[in-house]
């Protein structure tokens, strides 16, 4: 096996396993392997660094207002409602 | 033994659980207050479910009706939030059953590796090393709105549940019924697609 090839399969390896360790959701000896990994394939590091910042940019989105016409509908519909009964 | 069982039951007090506890005990009035506490983040889920507003307000009214009809049956097994949004998924998913989209499309991994030598960079793409506040404003906002849209809709609700929405993995799986991990499965796979238009909205604005 040729070190490009074994590099290759580190790389799908770590690939795969990305999100799981943004998340926090994998073990010591495997979080290990990927920061090693990462701190010697530039495209990996690269691949990791971009999709924790598209983690973090997804968590940074703003929620919109909701309509003004909608909620007062909404408060309209909730007071014509029947009282409900038990099961 | 099941009146043991029944002491064990773990019960989720949340923040909700005295206004509950109030509505299920007939001052039905107080659900007004339940419906102020979720509407908005339940209209930003359906938007982001749906694809246009009219069909986002259809879900956001559907799924207090329900909530609605069906408050007396929640045992509080799980926190009152996450009910809720299992019931708006629910929502979601009949009312696409009544719809004429087609079957969901599969996105498979290896749409996403790095171009092996091709595509190789020498270093961090800028975008990912800016601080955030620098970098998030009302147009890239856009992009991910859009981009979250076009997503199919199974890996859609996840990356919209788990990333945006803040629910864990378990409650992910809870809220849709899936195995944990099913859920990381297409969480993963969203978010490649994401981070992939990201990369070309960054490469195209250099």
């Amino acid at each position: 096996m040729t070190s490009d090839c074994h590099e290759h399969q580190h790389c799908l390896e770590m690939f795969e396993k990305l999100s799981e360790y943004i998340d926090g959701e994998l073990d010591h000896a495997t979080c290990d392997e990927i920061e090693k990994h990462a701190k010697n394939c530039v495209a990996c590091f690269s691949c990791m660094e971009t999709l924790k910042r598209t983690v973090a940019l997804c968590r940074k989105v703003e929620d919109q207002p909701i309509p003004r016409e909608f909620s007062k509908k909404l408060k309209e519909i909730i007071q014509n409602l029947p009282k409900p009964t038990s099961p | 033994m099941t009146a043991e069982k029944n002491q064990n039951r773990k019960i989720a007090k949340d923040s909700d659980f005295d206004l509950i506890q109030a509505i299920n005990s007939g001052q039905a009035d107080k659900f007004h207050d339940l419906v102020k506490r979720y509407e908005q983040k339940l209209y930003n889920f359906s938007l982001r479910m749906c694809r246009n507003p009219s069909d986002a307000e259809d879900m956001v009214q559907d799924t207090f009706l329900n909530v609605f009809k069906y408050l007396k049956n929640f045992r509080y097994e799980t926190k009152f939030k996450n009910w809720l949004y299992k019931v708006a998924a629910s929502t979601c998913i009949k009312k696409r059953r009544k719809s004429k989209f087609a079957p969901d499309k599969e996105l498979s991994l290896d749409e996403f590796l790095p171009n092996d030598e091709a595509e190789k960079p020498d270093n961090v793409p800028e975008w990912a090393m800016l601080p955030l506040d620098k970098l998030l404003n009302e147009e890239l906002s856009g992009v991910i709105n859009k981009t979250i849209l076009e997503l199919p809709k199974k890996y859609r609700v996840v990356i919209v549940l788990r990333d945006i929405e803040g629910f864990s993995t378990a409650e992910t799986a809870q809220i849709l019924n899936l195995s944990p991990s099913n859920v990381k499965v297409r969480l993963h796979r969203a978010r490649l697609y994401l981070r992939d238009k990201l990369k070309g909205y960054f490469e195209n604005d250099q």
